[in-house]
């Protein structure tokens, strides 16, 4: 019994889905999907994207390969660094170039950046333990010659001053990340970064205040000559052997070349990271950042190399940035051609015999 | 009470109270030291002296120009940024009228603020440099001279550290040095900002009477 009306069922159910495929064959014969699509059409304004299009998007690439396409869709091979800077934005859809900067700043400037000024730390200590303070051979004579006048000594310190604050902030900002951030907190590092974005801006424009009136009252006397090159074949005296020079030798030149020439770049790039809307290709400050950075380490790297010759690495020369006047015996022995040039006497001859 | 309610309530209000006692007592001081009695017979005016002696002392007269057209600039451009900076800064509006007097004035817009800032500081660095570099100055410089200087610097570099006003912190190391400095003004070489006057005064006076030409 049980058995009969099981087999009833199911033929049942055969023929009512036999039936139900039939039914759907039917209406997709006469149609019948055209009516349901009618019921959810698109408004009236709408735009039929099929319209024109024959053959569907077949060989959409066409026969260029998957990296050309991404490569022309960026505008550009983010590898090349002419393309980089050469690259007009109008021309790209896409650009990788951040990337491409972010991990340059990430994986080489604050991952090395640091080590620069503590190697030069490292090898002034070196040097200062081996050879030791270079004295005045014939000692202190008494008697002085005006080196710098006061304005020069107002706008060195001047100088001195804003590249200190400037420096400070600036590696906070560059370097707080990776130093700062894992020993102190992501809050002290929170702090100190702002506070120092705020004093690197506000100091930044007095930098180039500063530099100006350097150059005016430094650039005479820091043309390079030939007695240079007996500075530059002697490494300038500092392991043996006597160098003559006028008033600045191949050093103080070269430093102070340095501190013009990067500060132009410095100040032209802080310029842009101050008003970004200057320029409307953010390369320009990708760029920037990466040069700013770089010349900061370089000037703070040699920055150590003048403190020490000024401070402890030289007896005698810290007084001419002070007081304005040097040592007569300090002017014969590291700046005789100067000395010559002032007093109108010998360097090399004893006092009275000339 | 948080550490920041604390340096900007309490001890900001004693702070206060101890500037204005003491630059109060300060200046009664002076002015009762008075002075000897001049019994010669006037040649001008005392009162005119004085008023024309502070008065003129702003500018420098032009024989000693070439000697002090350093201070005359630098002088300025500190004191008048750090006065424009004290009285239009918009949180130092906000803070007078939230704090103290329940009124505010337009303040300066941030750019004007910032550019402000960059005179005041220049002048402020400039006059410090000139301190220990020239002789002269070198020698009649006192320790005070340069803790007032480097105070009134610390004072102004936490305000603009201060900018974004995004950290706590950062506010509050600018106030305990606002109310470190104003501890420290009455009984201080700051206080030349109110004897100024009086130093002019005294000496206008005297030659004023003299009838000397001033």
């Amino acid at each position: 019994m049980q058995n009969t009306l099981l087999t009833s069922a199911r033929t049942s159910v055969g023929k009512l889905g036999t039936g139900l495929a039939l039914l759907l064959v039917l209406l997709m014969l006469f149609g019948a999907t055209e009516t349901y699509a009618q019921s959810v059409r698109a408004p009236g304004n709408a735009v039929n994207l099929d319209d024109g299009i024959e053959d569907g998007p077949s060989n959409a690439l066409g026969d260029d390969s998957q990296s050309d396409f991404w490569r022309n869709f960026r505008g550009g091979d983010p590898n090349d660094i002419k393309q980089m800077l050469e690259a007009r934005p109008e021309g790209a859809v896409l650009t990788t170039t951040g990337q491409h900067w972010r991990e340059l700043r990430e994986n080489y400037i604050r991952k090395y950046a640091g080590w620069f000024p503590l190697g030069v730390i490292a090898l002034l200590l070196l040097y200062h333990l081996i050879k030791g303070k270079m004295r005045i051979k014939g000692g202190f004579s008494g008697k002085t010659l005006p080196r710098f006048n006061i304005n020069q000594r107002v706008s060195h310190w001047f100088m001195a001053s804003v590249f200190t604050i400037l420096g400070v902030t600036g590696l906070i900002i560059l370097l707080g990340r990776p130093l700062i951030a894992p020993y102190l907190g992501k809050e002290v590092n929170s702090v100190l970064t702002s506070a120092s974005m705020q004093g690197h801006n506000l100091f930044g424009p007095l930098f180039i205040v500063a530099l100006v009136w350097m150059f005016i009252k430094f650039v005479r006397g820091n043309f390079f000559q030939w007695v240079d090159l007996k500075w530059i074949f002697k490494l300038g005296g500092f392991f043996g052997g006597h160098v003559s020079s006028s008033q600045f030798n191949f050093g103080e030149k070269s430093w102070f070349w340095l501190v013009i020439l990067v500060g132009i770049v410095m100040s032209g790039t802080g310029i842009l990271l101050l008003f970004p809307w200057l320029v409307d290709d953010l390369r320009w400050l990708q760029l920037s950042t990466i040069l700013h950075a770089g010349g900061a380490i370089l000037l703070i790297s040699v920055l150590f190399g003048h403190i020490y010759v000024g401070t402890a690495g030289m007896e005698g020369s810290i007084d001419s940035m002070l007081k304005g006047e040097v040592d007569e015996n300090w002017a014969k022995e590291h700046h005789d051609l100067w000395y010559e040039e002032v007093t109108g006497k010998s360097a090399t001859e004893e006092e009275g015999t000339s | 009470m948080t550490f920041l309610q604390f340096v900007e309530g309490p001890l900001f209000y004693v702070a206060a109270a101890i500037f204005v006692v003491g630059v109060v007592y300060r200046l009664i001081g002076i002015l009762r030291l008075g002075g000897e009695r001049d019994l010669a017979r006037p040649n001008g005016s005392a009162t005119g002296g004085a008023i024309l002696t502070v008065l003129r002392h702003f500018v420098p007269r032009r024989t000693f120009w070439r000697g002090s057209s350093f201070h005359f600039v630098a002088g300025y451009a500190f004191h008048l940024g750090l006065f424009v900076l004290l009285l239009l800064a918009a949180p130092h509006v906000a803070f007078l009228q939230e704090r103290v007097l329940g009124f505010g004035w337009p303040v300066l817009p941030h750019w004007a603020f910032i550019l402000t800032a960059e005179v005041a500081f220049a002048g402020l660095i400039m006059l410090w440099v000139r301190r220990f570099v020239d002789p002269v100055q070198k020698l009649i410089s006192t320790s005070g001279d340069y803790a007032a200087t480097i105070l009134t610097f610390l004072v102004m570099l936490t305000g603009c550290l201060a900018l974004q006003e995004s950290h706590v912190a950062l506010r509050a190391t600018h106030m305990v040095f606002v109310d470190i400095w104003l501890i420290y003004f009455p009984f201080s070489r700051l206080i030349h900002t109110f004897t100024f006057f009086f130093s002019r005064a005294q000496t206008g006076a005297t030659y004023g009477r003299r009838g000397a030409k001033l």
